[in-house]
């Protein structure tokens, strides 16, 4: 998948207002909480076959840092 | 002098993992029990296919509509004693991401499977009078949690098929009940917890007031809903949550 589509789709699953870029700290949404994180581990499960674990989810910051647990070969 | 029979045949799903594992090891050290067990991986359970009172059936409970021919190629002349739904499975989705393959994959094994089981042990030829079927829901059956639309649904339905089958089924004597614990160490709650950090882990733990369940503590009760001591139980849901839904 396209980096840029990525972000798109991530925009839209996570129904944030603010535009993503890779360098965007997921954490520092207003609309980030247990919910959010929930959303997130069901689209990248489902759009990659990947299951970020309540320990990955710990660790993510940017969007970067979701793209680096998917697995940076999975876009282009 | 006549020969009373004694023997129970039990038919058991999910017996590959879990609270069904679990039941069929209780069930087999009565060798008065035969029991059927029903799964898809048999190297789950590699240790049990030996046993003479056990007859393992690989099948995919998905596949609805091939459960009537299952059951006329693996129990002619078979009556059971006793039902157990073990098999099932738990999901956490946002509803924005719930769709309607999502919804109809779960509650075809939650539900559908065990509407379709029931309608046939049902009939006289592969039920005696007096059986006992037991269907595991959850405490999630009446509580809700974020996240478990499907999983929350899916095991209210099965208090509802209780319920009304208990009414359909009592001129036979056969009772109808749920079992809905909370958390129990199986590899399915292990799947849960890997998805949480470990202070949510820590938090659902100290929800359960006297602690997450052993599969045993499940096991046992359903033995007790299988033997002729729990005659007069029928159409209920009994709990087994070490106090988690009183709070
Ligand atoms: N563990 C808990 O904390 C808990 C709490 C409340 C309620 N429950 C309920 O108790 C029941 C048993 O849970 P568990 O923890 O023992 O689960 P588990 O360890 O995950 O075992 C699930 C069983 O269901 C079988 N199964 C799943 N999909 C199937 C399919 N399509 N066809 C045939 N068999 C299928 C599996 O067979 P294979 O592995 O061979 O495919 C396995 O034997 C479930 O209904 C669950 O919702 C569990």
């Amino acid at each position: 998948m396209e980096k840029q589509e990525f972000l798109k789709n991530l925009q839209e699953v996570l129904e944030v207002e603010q535009t993503l870029t890779v360098e965007t700290n997921l954490k520092d949404l207003d609309e980030w909480d247990s919910m959010t994180a929930m959303l997130l581990i069901g689209y990248v499960s489902d759009e990659f076959g990947v299951t970020l674990t309540g320990d990955n989810i710990g660790e993510i910051s940017t969007v970067q840092s979701v793209i680096d647990f998917i697995g940076e070969s999975k876009f282009s | 002098m006549l020969e009373v029979e004694s023997k129970k045949n039990i038919l058991v799903t999910g017996a590959t993992s879990g609270i069904g594992k679990g039941l069929v090891i209780s069930l087999l050290q009565d060798p008065e029990n035969i029991v059927y067990g029903i799964g898809r991986d048999e190297e789950k359970i590699s240790g049990l296919l030996d046993k003479q009172n056990f007859k393992f059936i690989a099948y995919d409970l998905t596949d609805i509509n091939s459960i009537e021919n299952m059951f006329r190629d693996k129990f002619e002349n078979v009556k059971f004693d006793g039902f157990v739904h073990c098999a099932g499975m738990e999901e956490t989705i946002p509803i924005t991401l719930y769709s309607p393959e999502k919804v109809l994959q779960i509650f075809q094994i939650n539900v559908f499977s065990a509407i379709e089981l029931l309608r046939l042990l049902s009939k006289k030829k592969y039920s005696e009078n007096n059986a006992s079927f037991v269907l595991l829901s959850s405490v999630m059956g009446e509580l809700g949690q974020a996240g478990k639309v499907g999983y929350c649904a899916s095991k209210a339905a099965l208090l509802g098929v209780v319920k009304s089958l208990a009414l359909e089924l009592a001129k036979r004597e056969i009772r109808v009940n749920a079992v809905s614990p909370g958390i129990v160490n199986t590899p399915l709650t292990s799947q849960l917890f890997q998805q949480l950090d470990a202070k949510n882990v820590d938090r659902i733990k100290d929800m359960h007031p006297m602690g997450i369940g052993k599969v045993d503590d499940v096991a046992d009760l359903l033995c007790f809903l299988l033997s002729e001591k729990a005659r007069w139980i029928t159409g209920q849901n009994l709990k087994i949550d070490g106090g988690y839904s009183v709070q």
